[in-house]
């Protein structure tokens, strides 16, 4: 099962997205754990997950996840902006699970 | 333009902003409870006022909430140091508890320990061994946050370094050897720390002269805080930091996430004010503040997006712009407005760029000047950013009708403001969808 996070400045905007990408996989018949928290709260959480997405707002803090990530074998990656803008789960759905193969 | 940007990147990823913004999310909700009972302890006034006389459930509830004001907002500067300094000290992977509670020793090391207080004959008496709540609210606050990041620092720094902990013999369990790591790094930078402001305080008592020496505290409110919350107070301040929030959204950046902590330290010490002279039945004083923003600016999110959706609702034909507003007016209600900003998309839109940066700078002015005319009450409580409209104005005011009208004509404003360009921005959509079919 993959686990995918999501991280936007309070984990707002992105729990939006998470509903909209689990119907997604549920259509798509895809096992996969999404949800969504805050910058800080995100960095708690680096063991929990196997993919991180940030919402594109957030994207200047990604070399400051890469540094927290370390060694762990965490993909991470900025989620693509109109994709983002769309709140398209589908379209999230794939970039996350194309970071997993 | 793409240096500025970078700048404004490194600016939200810098680790001391990061650490005061994240120390403020932490405490979030501890203000928010303050802030709830300050509401709340309006009604037993009313009750006592109904009956003339001190009834024993209102008493209670309103020692209830005196007490949950004193555990929140009269403490959020120690809690602060604490909060700011274990977020540094993890950002380092450093011990951060450790960290936390160095910090605050070193704080509470330069706490004047002597209050004045008056004898039952009416004398004024020095008694030591107290601590002055204005040096554990808000009113501690900067020094506070300088204490917790130079302490934390210099701890992380020294605590790194292997020379200074103390290696236990083979056979002594690894926790005790642990529990002796911190002690020479800890012990340096509560000393070096207590010393430094020592040192500061009488350094400046020679230069100034006078008869008591002020403490450090007393220092930077006189030479920082003052100065700041009065340029901080102004039309001009709100002006600025509405337009550089306004500026980094458009380009896609998380505006008020980078600013925050700068503006926060700011914010809350004006908000404890606020609060205090509220409860106080006194003159609010302050208007710039956070929920002043969150409340009456950035309504339905930064950009006070919520008057573009309508005037999309009215106005827009094309298929995009029609889908996107459907989609946003829901997170929008909730100030929620990242659908709206990259789904139109507003990030980098010529067009809407001019209504964007415009309908918050209008707002904001129209919303300081109703409360600097005394028109609409002042803040003075603190909700969460994603309290709905009318709903958050009658909130941190502590209730007052006239601010839910105030944001019901912002909304009326910005959605005049954005009307024009929205027509524009659909025009061309329509076009280019027509395009698109053919």
């Amino acid at each position: 099962m993959k686990r995918i996070m999501l991280i936007c400045s309070a984990g707002m905007s992105t729990s939006l997205l998470v509903q909209k990408m689990e119907a997604a996989a549920k259509e798509a018949g895809v096992e996969c754990k999404i949800w969504a928290c805050g910058e800080s709260e995100g960095k708690k959480q680096l063991d929990n997950a196997d993919v991180i997405l940030l919402g594109p707002q957030v994207r200047f803090i990604k070399d400051q996840m890469i540094k927290a990530i370390g060694d762990r074998p965490v993909k991470l990656e900025v989620i693509d902006t109109m994709s983002y803008g769309r709140m398209d789960g589908k379209a999230v759905l794939k970039q996350g699970l194309a970071l997993c193969e | 333009m793409d240096k500025l940007m970078s700048f404004f990147a490194k600016l939200g990823a810098q680790r001391h902003l990061v650490a005061i913004r994240d120390g403020f999310v932490t405490l979030m909700p501890l203000m928010i409870i303050g802030s709830l009972v300050t509401l709340i302890n309006q009604v037993p006034g009313i009750i006592n006022q109904m009956f003339g006389t001190q009834l024993a459930l209102p008493v209670f509830i309103s020692t209830l909430n005196g007490n949950i004001w004193w555990g929140t907002f009269d403490m959020i500067g120690l809690m602060t140091v604490v909060a700011i300094s274990y977020n540094l000290a993890r950002h380092y992977d450093s011990d951060s508890l450790a960290a936390a509670v160095v910090s605050l020793s070193s704080y509470l090391a330069i706490v004047p320990q002597i209050i004045t207080a008056v004898s039952e004959t009416g004398e004024e008496v020095a008694a030591w061994g107290n601590v002055n709540r204005a040096f554990t609210n808000a009113q501690g606050l900067f020094v506070g946050i300088i204490i917790a990041l130079i302490a934390t620092e210099i701890f992380v720094s020294l605590k790194k370094n292997d020379k200074l902990v103390i290696k236990m013999p083979d056979g002594v369990p690894p926790a005790v050897g642990r529990s002796f790591a911190a002690v020479i790094p800890g012990g340096i930078t509560v000393i070096a720390m207590t010393a430094a402001v020592m040192i500061i305080e009488r350094v400046f008592h020679m230069m100034m002269g006078g008869e008591s020496m002020m403490s450090i505290f007393a220092l930077v409110t006189t030479f920082v805080s003052q100065p700041l919350l009065h340029v901080a107070d102004s039309l001009g301040y709100a002006l600025v930091v509405v337009f550089f929030n306004q500026f980094l959204w458009f380009f896609g950046l998380h505006g008020s996430n980078i600013i925050e902590g700068i503006i926060q330290p700011i914010s809350l010490q004006m908000m404890e004010i606020n609060a205090v002279a509220f409860q106080a039945g006194q003159t609010v004083p302050h208007i710039v503040t956070k929920p002043f923003l969150d409340a009456f600016v950035y309504i339905g999110g930064s950009g006070t997006v919520l008057g573009m959706l309508l005037a999309i609702f009215l106005v827009g034909k094309a298929k995009q712009h029609r889908t996107i507003a459907k989609l946003s007016i829901g997170p929008s209600c909730f100030n929620i407005n990242e659908p709206t900003i990259f789904g139109m998309p507003i990030v980098l839109n010529p067009i809407l760029f001019v209504p964007f940066i415009c309908a918050p700078l209008v707002v904001a002015t129209v919303s300081y000047l109703s409360m600097a005319w005394g028109l609409v009450g002042r803040t003075v409580a603190i909700v969460p950013w994603a309290t709905p409209p009318i709903i958050s104005g009658f909130l941190v005011t502590g209730g007052d009708w006239r601010a839910c009208v105030l944001q019901i004509i912002n909304i009326a404003i910005s959605f005049v403001i954005y009307l024009p360009f929205v027509k524009v921005a659909d025009r061309a959509e329509m076009k280019r969808e027509k395009e698109m079919e053919a």
